[in-house]
Formats: structure tokens, sequence, C-alpha cells
């Protein structure tokens, strides 16, 4: 017998769901697209709140596999944020939760991505990273890894470019790394991100099935499943049911108070990480790329921030809710502006 | 013959970053205060400072606001083009020039006054004397023209609004330049100023501020905006007014503004600002919409309302990033790749700048696309006359949004795509209302906005599309048409002809020539302007580019047998027109027919 598990504004995760994928079977892509289900689910979003951005590829296909219940808006190539940035100015209310990939963030819509964390934009950027372009058949991305070999083709010879690195040194808010295999880690994660006011970044390394999921890729399932650096175990707890899932792990652990009131907690695995220390992010970054190793885990958070819209002191009513008096000063108002042009000529 | 008084061109030659503008503004605003007819120009180079500047003030009792096509009075301050400046004098011009530039003046054909400007600067402001010195030709010119030395004052307090000591100065050195004339100048010129009774209504604005309080006056929410000459002046404008016209009870603001990061991107907002719900503007000048075009495309494809300023400058390429071009027409009206056409409104004057600077949101939301305002270096970066912007005669039009699931229940068989109404526009919800949300897209769609390559749901689309846009022709400002009894010619112009166009009419009647003028306001083009072709034998299309960009979109779109009737006249060089200039090619067009 199933039972009906409803969250905590009393919806079914049907009604989280969406359309059925036209990805490759196996894609790492519709198991981040679960994930992002499952998260929005348990964090009991309205979908109405919500809104699904992204630009081109395979990754921004995926909008239309999620959350059937919230617009979205499909864009053009690499040009997300923008719209984004847009969207939020006049619906801050919105929670947007955006995909992009590697080709969208890394290369044509890289001016983009930077100015969107330069602003603390408030949304949850997920990048799904699987280091080739897949729509036109599998070219190299600018963030493989130098000596990685896709399925076709020759061994990439230039250096990768680290989304992560970039956010970090950008002093983006919150800055994390996972793998699309990774489904507790990543759901915990994005559950974060999801409670994190201001711009939050996943990187999300998924493997592409199709074009590089050979021995000689460093993207393949095999080899991120074997070099994955764990930073630390990840928990969240939700501020409206904070009992659910608590499970005080032993040792050492650090706990992160949320801006919804949810925290997330890390339990130190090996050496302990400061996720207030950039530095020591950009450490952690970087010591495993050296050993081609990928470094999972939330890298560094900063909740002070204040977000685009509090820096431009926008009024507190979303602007598409204003009237149409609110909209438009008054007549008396213009006759001053005459008046006062025609004393100083 | 003409007057020499209220009818004269005088043309002030310096570089550019040495503070002429003040002095220049002073001068166009004393004569304007005196009831004066007056147009000022200025013509800058793309640089900070050092490069050639001039700045022509025209004054005209018939009210012609023309650059004009000879100089009268001919201001030397400038030892880079000094000479060029000299050969292009005709014989008689009044020259007053900077004896400490230390360059001759040989020409005796012409009625030559100096004096040591900046030698007399330094006496009051050593350390800006170069500045200073232009304060010493408008002495000198409001010496002789006869300048009211009150009205003089009034312009130089609102040239330094509240900067006393900056006020002090100027009217010394102003006044130092007067006697200096006084006692060494014979004033055996010809050239006054006589005071009119001057409307108390007017005052000068410049187009580009005319379009940002417009776009304030229409609800605008988010300006994204990447500077450009000459757009900037548009944002600047906004960004002046919206703390004193825009905030909100709580004190936040109602208008977001952000610099963005390039044109790109500026677009990009404009556009999640309008499928938000919001009214999302970016003003810029060809090379950016060049750079928009990608996503004006989707604007168009997935129907988000938004607003486009475009200050037109010359191309192509950077071009002359500080000449004026009506030369982005034909790349507005079908930018961005496929089978498009958007909504370009198309103003004349200050007054219609304001205007359609509010109405270019209602348009946009009406018909959930792109709209753009057309405007050009010369409207937007020059004053211009008014009596008064006009408060918008209609409330704000927010275009067919459903904002109630019973409003949705009440629409059979609701698509996002699906044309309900018959008029080619569908309906639309807004991101946080949940009502029947969709993904919006760039691909193909169908009508519930379903991914979709069928090639009949695809043909429908987009014959739905021009059939939606077809219908904004007559809704659009009408053109404006000036008819003379006889119908022998017509004139079809647009934007900023309408300064010179008087001037044109003037001129070829003088030879004898019946000419009636329309001015075409918008595109599509109204179907006004078929009407008032069919009526007139021969139609000139005169325009501000090389290829005659609207005289090309109206062979397309005009019934065959009007295309006989209609001849291109198209010329550009950067300049603002000057009528006697455009008045030949007509008239050599017209001797071809």
């Amino acid at each position: 017998m199933s039972i009906l598990k409803l969250n905590v504004i009393d919806l079914d995760k049907s009604e989280y769901k969406g359309g059925k994928s036209s990805l490759c079977p196996g894609c790492g892509h519709d198991q981040i697209s679960n994930v992002i289900i499952q998260a929005a689910w348990e964090n009991g979003l309205p979908p109405e709140g919500i809104a699904k951005m992204s630009g081109i590829g395979c990754s921004s296909k995926t909008p239309a596999y999620f959350l059937g219940k919230s617009h979205g808006f499909n864009t053009v190539h690499g040009r997300m944020p923008s719209v984004t940035t847009g969207a939020n100015m006049i619906n801050k209310d919105l929670s947007f939760i955006a995909v992009s990939g590697d080709g969208d963030t890394a290369s044509i819509g890289i001016g983009q991505f930077i100015h969107a964390i330069r602003r603390n934009l408030d949304m949850v950027y997920i990048i799904e990273n699987n280091g080739v372009y897949g729509l036109t058949k599998g070219q190299y991305s600018a963030t493989v890894e130098k000596g990685s070999k896709k399925k076709k083709g020759a061994i990439n010879s230039q250096n990768p470019i680290d989304l992560c690195a970039m956010a970090l040194n950008l002093g983006c808010s919150f800055v994390a790394r996972s793998f699309s295999g990774s489904k507790k880690q990543l759901t915990a994660l994005l559950r974060a991100a999801m409670s994190h006011k201001g711009m939050a970044i996943i990187d999300v390394i998924s493997p592409c099935v199709t074009f590089a999921n050979n021995d000689e890729s460093y993207r393949s399932y095999n080899y991120v499943k074997e070099n994955d650096e764990v930073l630390h175990i990840v928990d969240y707890i939700s501020h409206f049911s904070p009992l659910e899932e608590v499970d005080i792990p032993e040792g050492q652990y650090r706990e992160i108070e949320l801006f919804d009131g949810s925290k997330i907690v890390l339990e130190t695995i090996g050496s302990s990480h400061d996720t207030t220390d950039i530095v020591s992010a950009l450490g952690a970054v970087h010591r495993a790329e050296s050993q081609n190793k990928h470094v999972t885990g939330l890298l560094y958070y900063n909740g002070e921030l204040p977000t685009a819209t509090e820096t431009l002191g926008i009024t507190d009513t979303p602007l598409s809710k204003l009237s149409l008096e609110e909209g438009r000063p008054t007549p008396a108002s213009l006759d001053l502006i005459n008046q006062r042009f025609r004393d100083i000529n | 013959m003409e007057s020499d008084v209220n009818n004269f061109v005088i043309n002030i030659a310096t570089a550019n970053g040495t503070g002429s503008q003040s002095s220049n503004l002073i001068i166009l605003h004393s004569m304007f205060e005196m009831g004066v007819p007056v147009s000022g120009k200025n013509l800058f180079p793309s640089n900070i400072s050092g490069l050639p500047t001039w700045f022509i003030i025209r004054a005209s009792e018939y009210g012609y606001q023309a650059p004009g096509d000879k100089t009268d009075i001919q201001i030397l301050m400038n030892k880079d083009t000094w000479q060029d400046d000299i050969d292009k004098m005709e014989p008689g011009t009044v020259v007053i020039y900077n004896e400490d530039v230390k360059l001759p003046v040989e020409r005796d054909d012409c009625i030559v006054f100096s004096m040591p400007m900046t030698k007399m600067a330094r006496g009051i402001a050593p350390k800006f004397a170069k500045m200073m010195a232009n304060m010493y030709y408008v002495g000198g010119l409001a010496y002789l023209l006869g300048i009211d030395i009150k009205d003089m004052e009034k312009a130089v307090h609102s040239q330094f609004k509240g900067k006393e000591k900056a006020i002090e100065m100027n009217l010394r050195a102003i006044g130092e330049g007067i006697t200096h004339a006084e006692d060494n100048w014979e004033n055996k010129t010809t050239f006054r100023v006589e005071k009119i009774e001057k409307n108390p209504d007017t005052y000068l604005i410049e187009g580009n501020e005319a379009t940002a309080l417009g776009s304030i006056y229409g609800g605008i929410n988010m300006l994204a905006w990447y500077p450009i000459t000459p757009s900037s002046s548009v944002a600047e404008g906004i960004i002046k007014w919206i703390p004193e016209l825009r905030t909100a009870k709580d004190g936040g603001t109602t208008c977001a503004v952000i610099q963005a990061e390039d044109e790109l991107a500026a677009v990009g907002m404009v556009i999640g600002a309008g499928w938000a719900g919001g009214r999302g503007m970016t003003c810029t000048s060809g090379p950016g919409i060049s750079l928009m075009s990608e996503f004006i495309g989707l604007s168009y494809f997935a129907e988000v309302p938004g607003v486009i300023w475009d200050v037109n400058r010359v191309g192509p390429s950077t071009g002359l990033p500080t000449r004026t071009q009506q030369g982005d027409l034909s790349m507005l009206y079908e930018a961005s790749h496929g089978d498009t056409q958007h909504i370009v409104l198309i103003p004349g004057t200050v007054n219609e700048c304001f205007e359609f600077g509010w109405r270019a949101f209602d348009y946009a939301e009406r018909y959930q696309t792109m709209v753009f305002g057309f405007s050009d270096l010369d409207l937007g970066m020059n004053r211009w006359s008014t009596e008064g912007f006009v408060y918008p005669d209609k409330q704000m039009d927010r275009g067919k949004v459903i904002y109630t699931q019973e409003q949705l229940d009440s629409i059979e068989n609701y698509g996002r795509y699906r044309d309900v109404d018959g008029d080619g526009i569908p309906y639309r919800t807004l991101p946080g209302s949940g009502l029947d949300p969709i993904l919006y897209r760039g691909t193909g769609h169908d009508e519930d906005g379903v991914y979709s390559e069928d090639p009949a749901v695809y043909q429908k689309t987009m014959m739905r599309l021009r059939e939606k846009i077809e219908g904004s022709r007559d809704n659009l400002p009408s053109p404006v048409i000036i008819e003379e009894e006889i119908k022998e010619v017509g004139i079809i112009f647009y934007g900023s002809m309408e300064n010179t166009i008087g001037e044109i009419d003037d001129i070829l009647e003088r030879t004898g020539l019946s000419v009636s003028t329309c001015r075409v306001r918008a595109l599509p083009y109204h179907s006004n302007l078929e009407e008032f072709i069919s009526k007139h034998d021969k139609n000139i299309v005169l325009e501000m580019n090389r290829d005659g960009q609207l005289f090309g979109i109206l062979r397309k779109e005009l019934p065959l047998e009007l295309l006989s009737k209609i001849h291109s006249v198209a010329y550009s060089d950067g300049m603002p027109p000057r009528a006697r200039l455009y008045s030949e090619k007509i008239l050599e067009v017209l001797e071809e027919i």
C-alpha cells in the first residue's frame, strides 16, 4: 500500500515534476533534474513562486523536465543571467532556479556569469558541467581538464577555466561543487542553496555519457567517482521541521544558519575546511586540480552580502504588482517640471 | 533681401574640453531669453579633450532651425583649425578672434575684430585662463549683436546654477569683453538681435532628456543600459529624475537602474523585465543594436514586451560616433535573423520624444513585442524649443495580461500563443501567478507554448506574428501631413529632418513648385501615407542616409501602382541637414523624373 507523502505545504512530489526528458539515456543532467524536483519538494517551495531559467544547450533543455507548474524561460546561449537579472528586478519575490551548461557559462556567457556574481543576484545557479558541447556533437568546452580526452578527437591541451575558483575570486556568496552521481550531497547542497539569499553557485560535474564517458576522460562516471575529494558530509535541516533529519554527526561538525532559518551541517572528514575563508576554498580547489581530482562540498559561504535588489534600493512591493498610479507620476509633478524649466530659461 | 536682424549664423571654432560649451550655451540662452527664435548645434569630436569642436548658433525670424548654409559670424579660438576656418569664410563674414593664439587673420574682404582673450582671462582666473578666455567672445558678441545684458545675466545664472563664485567670475569676464569691444572696436556690422515678445511657456531642452522624462511618465520599471554616445544622456536623464518622480512610500525606488556589462546583457535584462510583467527599457545607438539583435528576435518570437531607444549616430561600424544620421532605420525594422518586423516610433520634436517615450511601453505591452524609439544625435543631444510637455492623455495600457483564475477560466481554449480574439495577439500570464505556467522559449513552439518542429505549426505561428504587427499600423502615431491645394510635389520624411523641412519647403516653393509634406512617425507605416502618395504627382522620400532606407521599405510594402510615384533623395555626410543642400538634391531628382 502506498501512502501519498506530502511536503510542508501539502503537495505531493508529482506537483514538482516536469515533462519527459529527451536527453540521452543515463545522462547526468537527468539525475540533476531529479534532485531539483526532490529539493524543491522537500523545501516546500510553492511551485508558482519559482522561476526556472536557462540558456541554450543540453543542460538548458532540462527546465522542461522539472517543475512543470512553474513559469520558466529558456533564453539564448549564455545569456540566461541577464534575463534573470531583469526578471529579478521586476519580481524579487520569485525563487530563481537556473540551470546552465559549461558552454553557456564558461564561454559565450562568461561575462554575464561574472557580472551576475558581482551584483549578488538572488538566484540558484546550477552549472551542469560535462566538459563538452553535446548538442553540436561533442566539441570540448572551456572547463575540461588539460590532458583529458573525450571519446573521439585529440587530448585537450588548453588550461581549464574553473568556475568555482572564478566565483570565489569574485566574492560569490555561496559556492559549492558536486557530482551528479552524489545524490545525497547534491540534494543537501541544493536545498541549502534554495535557502540562501543571494547568488548560490553549484558547479555539478555531470558526465556526458555519449561523448566523454571513456576511460581517458577526467569526466567519466568511473573517473569522477574514484577521484571525488569530498570536503565534508553535508546535511540540511529545514527551518520548518528541525527534527526531521537531525542526525547530529559524531566528531567535528560545523553548523551554518541560512537566510530562511534552515541549517546546513558540515561533518568534517579528514582535514577540516573553513567555509568562511576564500583563500582556503581556493586552496582546496587548486590542490585537487593539481592532482586531477574534483573537490566537492560547500566551498564558501557568506550570508551577509546584500543582494542586487537591496543594493539598488528597490521598493518592497514587487514592481510587477505596482498599481497603475504607482507607476506613473502625477499631472501636478509634470506641471512643476515644466515650470522649473521655464524658470531657468 | 533678408534682414540682418534676428537672421544670422554664428560659427564658434574651439577645441574640445576647453569649457567653450558653457560660453556657447550662454549665448544661445540669452538670445532665446530675448525671444529670438534660435537654435544651437554642437559639432563635437569623439574625444575628451583637444580635438576641434564647432558650435553653430542660428537666429532666424522664420524659425529655421537647420545650421544654415553659410556662416555670418565666425569666432576663431582654435589654432588647429585656424586657417581652414578662415579659408571657408565668404566675403563679408564678421570675424572675432583671440589674439593670444598668435596667428594672423589675413582677410581684407571680411570684418575682423580681435581681443587678447587669454591674457585678459589670466587677470581674473590665472589657473583657468584657457577656459575663461571663452567668455570674452561672449562679451564681444554681446556688444556687436546688442544682446541685452539682463538676459545674458539670467543665462549665466542658469548655466552655473547656484555656483556663486563661477557666476561672479564669468559675468566679470563677459563684462570685460564688452568694455574692451566698446573701447577698441568700430561696430560697422549689420547683424543685430532685437527683442521679440517671448512666449513665456517656451524653454529649451535636449531630446534625450525629453525621452528620459517620457519614459518615466510611461511607468518604466527598469532601465538597463551600457554607455554609448549619443544615447547616454537618455539614461543619465532617467537617473537624474527618478529619485524625485519614482520613489515609493517606503523610500524604495519603483525604477531599477542597472549599468549593464554590455549591450547584450542590457537587452537581456529588458526581456527579463518584460517577461516578469514589468516595463523594461534600454537606450543605445547603432553598434548596440547590432549586438542586441539576437535577443530582439527572441522578443519577437517568444512575444515578450520591451523598449529600446536608438539614438542614431553615423555608421557603419564605429563610424563617426559624434555625428548624426538616419542610418539605422532598416536595421531596426527588421532586426535579428529570420523573418521579423518591429514597431518603430520616430519622433521629430522634443515633445514627441516625451510622448513616444511613454507610448512606447503601451505599444510594447499591447503587441507583446520589442518596440523601438528612433531618435538621432541631432535631436537627442541638441537643445530645442518646447512650450512644455503634455501629460499622457490615457491610462497605461498593460495589454492582454491575465491576472486571475476567473479571467483565465473565461477564455475558452486558452493557450499562451493561441489567437482567441482574431487580432493575432494572444493572452499571457505572468511568472509568480501560477496561472497556466509555460517554459518560454526561442525555439519553435505550438499554441500552448510546447516545443514543436511541426512545419504547419511553425508556418501558422509566423503568419500570426505578421498579422499581429500588421494590425498595429493604424494604431501607431499617424503621419503629420501639410498639404497644398495643388498636389504637385509631396515630400515624405521623418525624424529630426522636421527641423529643416520648413526651410526646404520655402526654398522649393520659391522656385514655383507646390510642395506638400508628410512626416512619417512610425513603422509599419500608417495607411494615410498611401493616400498622400496617390494624391501627389511626384513624391520625394527624403532622408539622411546613403541608400534611402525608408524608400526601400516603401518599395517593398507599397501597392505596386504607387511605386512609380516615389523617388529617393538620400544624402548623409554626418552633419545635420542644411536646407539649401537638400533642396538642391531634391530639385535635381525632380528634373530627372
